[in-house]
């Protein structure tokens, strides 16, 4: 399995430039590359703060597994993981 | 400078000022608002759609320029953006452009702004500097910012934007008395030069131009043939912000372009929308996208992206990291610095956070939480409820006590007193969960809940915030499905509200003991309980069955994006706290309270009218009498003495109540639905219950002891299911457990009660989404129904 950073909790695998939101592990942090989804989602994201490679942080998991929470731009806020894989982000490794 | 660039607003002393309060979910706009208003307050419905319309009255004090005045706020939904489709959002937007003729287009918008989430916060600012009216920042949680170890300034940011800024900390009511002081001072911000791609720009001018000729052409033709739309050819009503001054040379787009950028990012409000579809203007726009699509620059992102660089360039100017300023050697700095805490240590919400929504900690505390709900709404306003319409019969009494007998006694007692009281008996239930949910809101608990619970709803596609609705509908689905008012998402509020009422009430729990009791006695105590777990399954089973269908049938399409935020912990504030609960009973009684009153009289008239003559009510009288008299007489030779008379009046009273039921409205309709009952093994007798039901669902052990004689049985139903398993037709008893199931069945499933339909009335807006769920809920529980005793007649006989 590969590693998509270099972050030691990280044990996600998939293609090291990038991958979608609901990939990073907990504790991960990365930029922001693109947004997909359909138009409503995808502006919604954007309009959120998804963009212009703003770095995101995974804080946490919800109990059952989903969603999940994340820190952008200095707030906090939850996306189901079906949201989340609309954002592709590039890892880095700041944990 | 013309009259129309007056940046300020209207200073004439006779005219009311309307000004919009704006801004984000939780940047605590309504703290503001009711800081601002105090008491003053309106609440209503925007016409047509279900968005609640808030607005209240501000005493402004004299100013240098101005006198003392009053102004009208209005509390515009809080939303992130003005250009999705949501309708809290399309609603805000349009108020804000003035395209709604229920409400007056605002002098000045104010604009709350979170400053411990500045950048999301700055978006809808950014949108609201384009639309072109005079602003003011209220800027809000100063003290959290600090506290993140960031301080933002006012005075930096008021130079950035060119609009006065104001520091409030809302819930201590500091800096309101600033801020009213200083809305004579909003003025229309200058457009910034948001940095959108150079391509992007020069197709804004291609399309601005080609929108110029259409409009020419147009005008030229149109005016000839109606002269209407001499000035707005191509039928826009409003104008974009740069047709408001078209003489301030620093709004560098001119009307074209400004319609041409909002047009090619998809912001197509109700003014534009008919523009965007007219051929040539949609050919224009379609060519423009293609042009701009082969560059790579699709333009909804692009005006996005723009935005956000102008903010990340804003709020890098204003936000000074408080590290910074200790660093400098000021450690007292601007802001609340007594409270800050250095950002490499976690902040308190993060540390509360990492307890309750902790992979087990979390679910036992919500499930505390939850139970602590639960038990109070179910069992602690019971002797409330009870109390209350004890005491609503008690004063009927006393004030119908000195009337004669007859219908007007009747009607106040029976229909008036006792239609007040099927009213009144929410209220305690209403009262203790807006409570809990207006607490739980405010603390920030409630995001974490739907954050929790989200995984399990999502599977039949209802949203995390469906769960206090749910579990409410348990104790009763009128403060339930009230409760799905914290659920942002139309459908997914709609589906809750309608599966909400399959939750087995605690007005069924009389029907379920009676007739358990009545029909498995010999099942023992295990199995009865058992009986009663499965009904209650049944119901959970229906709500998520129906809702999985309903979304994917009728609330199919595109759901919103599940958006949650995690907001920062805070105290809940008393007064808030006490006006959630008052302002939400209230508008319970002020709305549905009055159509709940009007229907318990119907049905109150149903089951009174026509009277029974008074020779057949004598008859019926004297034959019951004498039966009873002769029981009496033959027991006495049985046994010898010692048992009392019986009470002739007593007896007489019951039997007439009997026949009179029979007779009456209700009787009939009974009689009249007995065969479309018989598949289900009921006869005309269960018929008149469900009609008595629909009052509400435990008054069909009241309606049956009536009909069998024995009196409203109250807690004592021993009579009554003795006189239910003694009855019989054609030599075959009327009741079997069999019937018992089928009816157990009916009564988790189906929608009969007139209460739920009036608060879905008043909760969608309209009769149609209680009429369908009358039908759909009826219609499932008489197939199922059907299905039970039908399966089960061949399987025991």
């Amino acid at each position: 399995m590969q590693k998509a950073c270099d972050f030691a909790g990280c044990n996600h695998s998939g293609s090291v430039d990038s991958c979608g939101l609901n990939k990073l592990s907990i504790g991960c942090s990365g930029c922001v590359v693109s947004v997909g989804g359909d138009p409503e989602i995808r502006r919604r994201l954007l309009e959120m703060g998804f963009c212009n490679g703003a770095s995101v942080e995974v804080i946490r998991r919800a109990p059952l597994g989903d969603p999940i929470e994340f820190r952008l731009r200095g707030y906090s806020l939850s996306l189901r993981e079906e949201q989340a894989r609309h954002v592709t982000v590039a890892p880095n490794a700041i944990g | 400078m013309s009259t129309c660039c007056d940046t300020t607003p209207d200073r004439s002393p006779t005219s009311t000022l309307t000004l919009a309060l704006a801004g984000n979910p939780n940047s605590g706009k309504t703290t503001i608002f009711n800081a601002l208003t105090g008491l003053r307050q309106k609440v209503a419905n925007y016409p047509g759609v279900t968005v609640e319309k808030k607005t209240g009255r501000c005493h402004l004090p004299a100013t240098g320029t101005d006198p003392a005045r009053w102004a009208s706020i209005i509390d515009l939904p809080g939303t992130y953006s003005l250009i999705s489709r949501s309708p809290d959002e399309r609603v805000a937007m349009e108020v804000l452009r003035g395209l709604r003729a229920d409400t007056p287009a605002p002098d000045a918008v104010i604009v709350v702004v979170d400053a411990s989430n500045l950048q999301r916060n700055l978006y809808l600012v950014s949108q609201l500097i384009e639309l072109g009216r005079p602003m003011i920042v209220a800027l809000n949680m100063m003290d959290v910012a600090a506290r993140r170890g960031l301080d933002v300034s006012p005075e930096l940011l008021s130079k950035e934007l060119g609009v006065p800024v104001i520091p409030v900390i809302g819930h201590k009511r500091e800096g309101i008395d600033q801020l009213k002081a200083a809305i004579a001072n909003a003025r229309v911000a200058p457009l910034p030069d948001f940095p959108l791609p150079r391509e992007f720009k020069d197709e804004l001018l291609t399309v601005g131009t080609g929108l110029a000729k259409l409009d020419s052409g147009e005008a030229a033709s149109t005016a000839a043939s109606s002269g209407a739309n001499k000035d707005v050819p191509l039928g826009i009503a409003v104008p974009p912000r740069a047709w408001i001054c078209t003489d301030d040379r620093s709004r560098h787009l001119d009307r074209y372009q400004a319609i041409a950028e909002r047009l090619l990012i998809g912001d197509t409000a109700s003014d534009l929308s008919a523009v965007a579809a007219r051929d040539p203007v949609s050919s224009l726009l379609a060519s423009s996208r293609s042009r701009l699509a082969t560059l790579g620059i699709e333009p909804m992102q692009a005006d996005i992206e723009a935005h956000y660089r102008w903010i990340e360039t804003v709020s890098s100017r204003v936000t000074i990291p408080l590290d910074e300023l200790a660093a400098m050697g000021n450690p007292a700095g601007p802001g609340d610095v007594l409270h800050y805490e250095s950002p490499k240590r976690r902040h308190l919400t993060d540390r509360v956070d990492a307890v309750l929504i902790h992979k087990v900690w979390g679910l036992v505390i919500f499930g505390l939480i939850m139970a602590t709900i639960f038990v109070t709404i179910f069992w602690l306003a019971k002797p409330i409820m009870d109390g209350l319409q004890e005491g609503i019969k008690a004063l009927g009494l006393l004030v119908t006590g000195h009337l004669g007998d007859g219908p007007i006694k009747d009607l106040l007692k029976d229909g008036i007193f006792a239609g007040v009281g099927a009213v009144v008996v929410f209220v305690p239930q209403i009262a203790i969960l807006f409570f809990f949910l207006s607490v739980l809101e405010d603390s920030g608990y409630l995001a974490r809940a739907a954050f929790l619970m989200d995984r399990l709803l999502a599977k039949v596609g209802l949203h995390g915030k469906s769960f206090i609705p749910l579990l409410s509908s348990f104790a009763c689905a009128i403060p339930g499905i009230m409760a799905t008012r914290t659920i942002e998402d139309r459908k997914s509020r709609l589906a809750t509200i309608l599966i909400a009422p399959f939750m087995s009430c605690s007005a069924r729990l009389p029907v379920y003991t009676l007739l358990i009791g009545t029909f498995f006695v010999t099942a023992g105590a295990f199995a009865q309980a058992g009986i009663m777990l499965a009904l209650y399954a049944l119901g959970i089973v229906a709500a998520a069955g129906t809702a999985w269908i309903f979304k994917r049938s009728l609330l199919r399409g595109p759901t919103p994006a599940f958006i949650l935020e995690l907001p920062t912990y805070k105290v809940p504030q008393a007064t808030q706290v006490a006006r959630q609960v008052f302002n939400n009973t209230w508008s319970f009684l002020a709305k549905a309270g009055t159509t709940i009153f009007c229907l318990s009289i119907i049905l109150w008239a149903m089951t009174y009218y026509p009277r029974l003559p008074v020779a057949q009510a004598n008859n019926v009288a004297k034959v019951a009498v004498d039966r009873a008299s002769e029981d009496y007489r033959q027991r006495l030779i049985a046994q010898g003495d010692g048992e009392a008379a019986p009470d002739e009046k007593q007896i007489a009273d019951k039997a007439v109540g009997a026949e009179q039921i029979r007779h009456s409205i209700a009787g009939r309709i009974g009689h009249f639905m007995e065969p479309a009952l018989r598949p289900l093994g009921y006869d005309w007798k269960m018929g008149v219950g469900l009609v008595g039901a629909f009052a509400a669902r435990e008054v069909f052990v009241s309606t049956m002891g009536i009909i069998y004689s024995v009196g409203d049985p109250g807690e004592e139903t021993a009579d009554l299911s003795k006189a239910m398993r003694a009855d019989v037709r054609d030599g075959k008893p009327v009741w079997t457990p069999l019937v018992a199931v089928s009816l157990l069945v009916w009564f988790v499933l189906a929608m009969q009660c007139m209460s739920t339909l009036a608060i879905v009335r008043r909760e969608t807006g309209g009769w149609g989404w209680p009429i369908f769920m009358l039908v759909y809920m009826n219609a499932l529980a008489y197939v199922v129904a059907l299905g039970v005793y039908q399966i089960g007649r061949i399987w025991f006989v």
